[in-house]
């Protein structure tokens, strides 16, 4: 579950145009996590607006599902984040579970035994790496700008991601670039590296 | 919704047809009227699906109204799967019809003398039963497809495939959707098997020449559907996450919880979620297109359109969006994470009727017994083929998960009172275990799922933070769910009307105007509370004791991974549920 605390330096820059709104073809591999770094000793709402530029405003209204190491969080600012954390959030969910798992809900004594409990610890200031899955609506409101920025993932991860997507990829696909240099679509997945890590990045063009 | 037909199957002569006013059950509808129709006239002690059972079909208090989302039907019986009562309900098309026929519920009694399967033909002039062969062993698509030849698109359908004819302890009873495809379904609790019981394979439903029921304070009905549709629309759950996902938007969220049962309840989390997450599902649909593809819905009138239809890789309808508990009951639970073969397996289910969660429960039990080996995606479509074709193996899958697990040996069957539990693994999320366990219904998840017992202050005001109030909590989403139950109403408002007082407001104004009378919070608990009364009185009678208000042993023993829990809940608290 926890990331090495320094990621492999990453083997390959990869960068896709996609036509339309294709780029929500991307959005499933966010819900499966991105490797974020930042400085270590924050809390889970000052750790994402300094590292991924997520305002706490947008927390606070959207963001009414989050996991850390995959217990159920109810407050942003008491919780801190370490080094090799995985951090999940999503908007709210239906039905009696999502009712039940919301971040601060009137249900949330009917998960007690897996919510998070507050606090932790963490140097100030040292940069870390966590893991951030971002699901549902929250994918597709921050997935264009932080793929558009680019996103650091586990090369086989992607590899995997890729290969099972079938034609339609490539069809909505206008141009690849590896390393800055073009590439041919169908040689994507032959090339991502199996271990080790890669900046995507996806444009809309 | 004055009126109540009832069908003597089992009369001299062939059956018989009556038309009678309603009665004591005058204003009741939905699950309030099939639970009084079943523990009112079906001896508790009867065999499910002996003469003296009977099937009560009964639309929701709004159906057949203008009010959104009222187009929910329940389904009552004495349940073959767990020998308690039980009401099953459905989206589709039939709920509005009956209602603007005029019919409060359709009860199917008796039992013919021979096996001979029949249809019946409703309309505002007539009630029509035939025999007819050419339906014997027919799946549900077939049967639909009959019917629209004969009686136009314009009709909908109530059926059983050949599981309810085999009187199977899974079958469903499937309602015909808006593109007349038979995909919705009361699944739970063997209800088709009833049915099937019945000699009816099909109710042929035909409102031509009906106008939709007439609010009792029309101008105020308007304004209150407005509001509500309002409401809905701006909430994120229910105007943008369930439409853009689906149900199945669950399952990452489930999964990161650590509460995902998968293979057979041994984990909490599936290596495969993302593979057949609503994210991959709704992104798989978009990318292939077609009419109604990620966003659609599952009867006229529905304004969060949660549902979608699933297209082949090469564009073939092949069923409509399977929904979270499918995905999880046919995916995860047995290691499955290929979405083709899980709507393969959906498209089986309605076809052969079957109900998706039982199945995949049973599937998965199968395969912890070795049938099967866990990820086999092919080897599970088989078996639900075996079970469509009747195979000896097949009748004992089609009689569930503890049936299966008694046949094969195994320990590990999550059932409560012989019902399979759906997707959320109660060691990690407690509550929902106690609702599991205490429901009347069998392990199910919507029997205590109105989040809406805060508002209604239902049984007082609730600590969650003490330890009794996950019993509390239990109790009062179990009063409220009844009560919404009854209303026809989607479950799927619950979020809407938890968030904005508005919203709710709306709701009570919507079922004040239509019957000319103010309704209070306190009402709707009134009634929440005597529907749960009758179903718990009938299954005492039935020879329920407290002692079946428990999850299976292991669940307190096994922990789960990978936050290591069990279920806590004591016993002596379990049976607190329903002292009020």
């Amino acid at each position: 579950m926890k990331t090495p605390t320094q990621p492999s330096p990453a083997l390959m820059d990869l960068t896709l145009t996609m036509s339309g709104s294709a780029v929500s073809r991307f959005f499933p591999i966010l819900g499966e996590g991105l490797l974020i770094k930042g400085p270590g000793g924050e809390s889970v709402e000052g750790f994402l607006q300094k590292a991924a530029g997520v305002s706490p405003a947008y927390l606070k209204d959207r963001v009414q599902t989050v996991f850390l190491d995959g217990r159920a969080l109810d407050d942003f600012s008491t919780a801190v984040v370490g080094d090799g954390a995985v951090l999940a959030l999503s908007a709210a969910m239906p039905g009696l579970a999502g009712a039940v798992l919301r971040r601060g809900g009137f249900y949330a004594a009917m998960r007690r035994q897996i919510s998070h409990e507050a606090g932790g610890t963490a140097a100030a200031g040292a940069p870390i790496t966590i893991t951030l899955k971002l699901f549902n609506l929250v994918a597709r409101d921050l997935g264009p700008g932080l793929l558009g920025r680019g996103i650091l993932i586990p090369g086989g991860q992607l590899r995997d991601f890729i290969a099972r997507q079938g034609r339609w990829i490539w069809t909505e696909c206008t141009a690849v670039f590896a390393n800055g240099k073009p590439l041919d679509a169908a040689k994507v997945v032959g090339v991502l590296p199996g271990n080790g890590c890669v900046v995507l990045t996806v444009n809309t063009g | 919704m004055d009126k109540i037909l009832r069908i003597d199957m089992g009369a001299d002569g062939g059956p018989k047809t009556k038309t009678e006013p309603a009665g004591s059950y005058a204003g009741m509808g939905g699950r309030a009227l099939t639970s009084a129709i079943v523990s009112k006239e079906v001896p508790p002690t009867c065999h499910p699906l002996s003469e003296d059972n009977k099937l009560v079909i009964a639309p929701g208090l709004l159906s057949g109204s203008a009010a959104a989302m009222s187009g929910r039907i329940s389904v009552g019986c004495k349940s073959p799967l767990t020998g308690g009562i039980k009401e099953a309900n459905s989206g589709g098309q039939p709920s509005q019809m009956i209602g603007r026929l005029g019919y409060a519920a359709i009860v199917l009694e008796g039992r013919p003398k021979d096996d001979t399967l029949y249809r019946v033909y409703i309309n505002k002039d007539k009630v029509e039963i035939k025999a007819d062969k050419s339906l014997k062993m027919l799946g549900n698509y077939a049967v639909a497809e009959k019917m629209k030849a004969e009686y136009g698109d314009k009709v909908s359908c109530i059926s059983i495939g050949p599981a309810g004819e085999m009187k199977m302890a899974a079958a469903s009873v499937a309602f015909t959707d808006m593109e007349f495809r038979p995909t919705r379904h009361a699944g739970r609790g063997g209800v088709g098997a009833v049915m099937g019981s019945k000699g009816v394979k099909v109710i042929v439903v035909d409102d031509a020449g009906c106008k939709a029921r007439s609010p009792k304070e029309a101008e105020k009905f308007k304004e209150a559907n407005k509001a509500f549709v309002a409401g809905l629309r701006k909430h994120p759950v229910t105007g943008q996450g369930l439409p853009t996902y689906g149900t199945n938007v669950l399952t990452n969220v489930i999964n990161e919880a650590g509460a995902y049962p998968t293979k057979n309840f041994m984990w909490g989390r599936f290596d495969g979620c993302s593979k057949i997450s609503g994210e991959t599902q709704a992104e798989t649909e978009n990318a292939r297109g077609g009419e109604g593809s990620a966003t659609h819905g599952c009867h006229r009138g529905c304004v969060i359109r949660c549902s979608g239809t699933f297209y082949d890789k090469d564009g073939h309808y092949l069923t409509k969006q399977p929904e979270y508990e499918t995905v999880w009951a046919h995916g995860g639970n047995c290691g499955i994470d290929d979405l083709d073969a899980i709507a393969m397996l959906d498209r089986l289910d309605d076809d052969y009727g079957l109900d998706t969660i039982e199945m995949g429960a049973t599937i998965a039990v199968a395969m912890e017994a070795g049938i099967a080996k866990f990820g086999d995606a092919q080897a599970a479509i088989n078996l639900v083929k075996e079970v469509g074709k009747g195979t000896p193996l097949g009748r004992v899958l089609g009689n569930g998960a503890a049936v299966t697990g008694r046949v094969f040996g195994v320990e590990r069957v999550p059932v409560v009172k012989g019902q399979a539990m759906p997707a959320y693994d109660p060691r990690g999320v407690q509550g929902i275990g106690v609702t599991y366990a205490t429901t009347t219904q069998g392990a199910d998840h919507t029997a205590g799922y109105a989040v809406t017992a805060n508002i209604l202050g239902v049984g007082g005001s609730v600590n969650p933070l003490k330890p009794e109030g996950q019993i509390e909590l239990s109790r009062n989403l179990q009063i409220a769910t009844a009560a919404i139950d009854s209303t026809g109403m989607c479950l799927f408002i619950a979020f809407a009307i938890l968030d904005q007082p508005d919203t709710f407001q709306a709701l009570l104004d919507l079922l004040g105007s239509f019957g000319g009378q103010k309704l209070t919070g306190d009402d709707v608990v009134a009634l929440g509370k005597s529907i749960l009364t009758m179903e718990r009185e009938f299954n005492a009678k039935a020879g329920f004791t407290k002692e079946m208000d428990r999850l299976p042993d292991y669940f307190k023993k096994e922990k789960l991974p990978p936050h290591n829990v069990t279920f806590m809940v004591k016993d002596s608290d379990l049976d607190q549920v329903f002292n009020w």
